[in-house]
């Protein structure tokens, strides 16, 4: 994953003509998950390139022991304490998670919702993630035209607390929707984005019903990797998977042909951006009220940090996927969000 | 401390030696954890930067608060010798009827305080019933109708906060009472003074520890047993109610993961707080103020953990083992006061 990051920020620093970093050892970022995930763990390196690029006093990735909303609000609020000023932060709850933002930005810190959003009304200047609803929708498409258009799915997606996995279960009931009756979504598996429940009900569902189902697609990280390893077990290549994220478990099934694709997302792009502008935003720039954000169902202040489908083809390459799609933001992000003077 | 000692074993042909009252205060776990807490405290804003800001000593407090309000739930019940696995999912789902009363249909704050409330009891009730009816230990009753009280919930609300509420709601939670004193910390100051008076001075409270300390003598001393289960079953829920509301004064909304997955979240601190304060395991006694000063060193070493940086994983792996030193200390003392007769 490290390394995996490296590259990302080698290439992205060679290639991308950054605005103008203007130093501020003053901007003290804190990029803090909701709890220990393997999505998260670019934002280290992420950090760290940022902190080094645009001369910031930290830029540290900081991560709950684990998902509890609470113990990320004492972690925030330590934090707060210790000095640091700009928080990246992915909501352990899209309203829970309001309130201890609102703490900190009362106490003069900027916060951005990185990776996930805060429901509006909300204290973050902005949201930068991923678009959930579209890459579900985007990524059942493509595990559709791997069906050949019909065919029975199953979708194994996060946990129900999580009001993505909704936004995810009705983009991937759409994508099937569309197809008149032809394809049918006939099991949802959420609650499983964690290695123990993941394996126990891929692999028990699998084992049951493997016969009768023609494609898989996956939501949530975990469910990703647990299917991948399942379908290698298998063998079979006769149930399509269309995948998330950038594990080495599940790009290597695209590689070995057990899985189509998956749909990229950009932890590292999102670390690395947010770093760059929370420390613009502490320097003098504003943002543009009439920017060209997006909307989602929770923020109507929302900036896509990029999804990408990889598949057999491009699995080799996909870094420079998630490395284009960063670059592409990082260079037009002033012009198009920023009023610096 | 308030205590039924009655299935404590006497040595024969030996009565319990008295314990001047001085020795019983050395002895308690009360001492232990104050004397504890002054030399943290002490330490970490003599060494830390910023551990005795208004902001740190305002956020510590709260949490106190809250932490003991979940720590004091489950203390309700194991004062029988049983456990409450749901006590987060109690707490969830009073938070959540608390939110769709005044976002949905309108009920003012003031009414729909009491009825959440009353909602957790009935929970509590739920769970009490259940165990004196099967004959089943409250930790399984519990564990199922943890995940049945969370899912049912989820299944209602669509995993949906509720963040509509009153703007005093977040008001509250926000307030700040005295300079840097949280009213979620005065809340749990009043229900710890309550429950005190409650334990030590009213019948019910009293039928509670001797049916934890010995339920065959309380039977046969007349005490009904069964219901008194159920009634501290129902105090449990009460409180995680009041826990749960405290949570959403102070996320300012419902929230659905406020306990974590099944409420789960919860049960560290509401088995660490009354364990380390002193409230036995097997039942019998209670420490109301112990449970206070649990919470409060628990929070006060997090915070002091948090500020000297030392990894947020090594907070948990410290609170557990307090959990367990906690356990080890209680028996040791056990067995001391046994072997010197004074039990």
């Amino acid at each position: 994953m490290k390394m995996i990051s490296k590259a990302a920020a080698a290439l992205l620093l060679g290639t991308v003509v950054c605005a103008p970093a203007l130093a501020d050892e003053g901007t003290k970022v804190a990029l803090v998950p909701g709890g220990p995930h393997p999505y998260f763990a670019a934002w280290e390196q992420a950090g760290a390139d940022a902190k080094t690029e645009f001369g910031l006093g930290a830029a540290d990735y900081r991560v709950p022991a684990k998902w509890e909303l609470n113990l990320q609000s004492q972690l925030l609020e330590s934090l707060l304490t210790q000095g640091y000023n700009s928080f990246l932060i992915f909501p352990g709850d899209a309203v829970g998670t309001t309130s201890v933002a609102q703490e900190l930005v009362d106490n003069g810190a900027q916060v951005i919702a990185t990776a996930g959003c805060l429901k509006d009304p909300s204290p973050a200047l902005f949201c930068l993630g991923t678009d959930t609803g579209n890459s579900a929708y985007l990524g059942a498409k493509e595990l559709i035209r791997a069906m050949g258009g019909k065919g029975k799915i199953a979708h194994f997606t996060g946990f129900l607390v999580d009001p993505n996995t909704q936004l995810r279960i009705d983009a991937v009931q759409k994508a099937a929707d569309e197809t008149n009756g032809a394809v049918e979504v006939v099991q949802v598996i959420a609650d499983i984005d964690a290695p123990q429940p993941a394996e126990e009900k891929i692999n028990a569902y699998l084992a049951a019903n493997a016969a009768g189902v023609d494609g898989i697609i996956t939501t949530a990280w975990v469910p990703a990797v647990v299917a991948a390893n399942s379908l290698r077990k298998i063998g079979d290549k006769r149930i399509k998977m269309v995948g998330i994220d950038h594990d080495e478990v599940v790009i290597k099934a695209i590689a070995d042909g057990f899985v189509d694709g998956t749909m990229l997302q950009n932890p590292y792009g999102q670390g690395f951006i947010g770093s760059y502008v929370l420390n613009r935003l502490r320097n003098g720039c504003t943002l543009k009220e009439d920017g060209p954000w997006k909307s989602n169902a929770l923020t109507n202040r929302f900036v896509d940090s990029g999804t990408v489908f990889v598949d057999q083809a491009t699995a080799p390459t996909y870094v420079n996927a998630m490395v284009g799609i960063t670059a592409d933001l990082l260079a037009g992000f002033e012009k198009d969000f920023l009023t610096c003077s | 401390m308030a205590h039924a000692g009655a299935d404590r074993p006497i040595p024969p042909g030996s009565a319990p030696r008295r314990m001047s009252s001085g020795m019983r205060l050395l002895l308690g776990n009360e001492f232990g954890l104050a004397v504890l807490i002054l030399l943290t405290a002490a330490t970490f804003a003599l060494t830390l930067d910023g551990f005795t800001s208004p902001f740190s000593v305002y956020t510590i407090g709260r949490q106190i608060g809250i932490d003991t309000m979940i720590g004091l739930a489950m203390m309700a019940v194991i004062v029988t010798g049983g456990l409450d696995l749901s006590v987060g999912a109690i707490g969830v789902c009073s938070a959540m009827l608390f939110g769709w009363l005044m976002q949905v249909m309108g009920v003012p704050v003031l009414v729909a305080v009491p009825l959440a409330v009353l909602f957790g009891a009935s929970l509590g009730f739920v769970n009490g019933f259940t165990v004196v009816m099967s004959g089943v230990h409250s930790f399984i009753i519990t564990l199922a109708s943890m995940s049945i009280f969370f899912g049912v919930m989820i299944f209602l609300t669509k995993a949906a906060a509720f963040n509509g509420l009153p703007p005093q709601v977040q008001a509250f939670g926000k307030m700040r009472v005295l300079p840097g004193i949280s009213p979620l910390l005065l809340i749990t100051v009043a229900v710890c003074a309550a429950l005190v008076v409650f334990y030590r001075y009213s019948t019910l409270g009293r039928q509670m520890l001797a049916a934890g300390a010995n339920a065959r003598a309380a039977e046969l001393s007349g005490i009904r047993t069964g219901r008194v289960i159920v009634a501290c079953h129902m105090l449990t829920g009460l409180l995680a109610a009041i826990a749960g509301l405290m949570v959403t004064a102070r996320t300012g909304a419902a929230v659905p993961s406020m306990a974590g997955q099944l409420g789960q979240d919860w049960l560290l601190p509401a088995f660490l707080a009354p364990v380390l304060g002193g409230t036995l395991l097997s039942g019998g006694r209670v420490s109301v103020i112990g449970t206070l000063l649990g919470a409060t060193f628990i929070n006060i070493m997090t915070s002091g953990l948090l500020l000297m940086r030392v990894g947020e994983f090594w907070i948990l792996a410290f609170l557990g083992m307090m959990l367990l030193i906690a356990v080890l200390a209680d028996r040791t003392r056990q067995i001391f006061l046994t072997s010197r007769g004074m039990i």
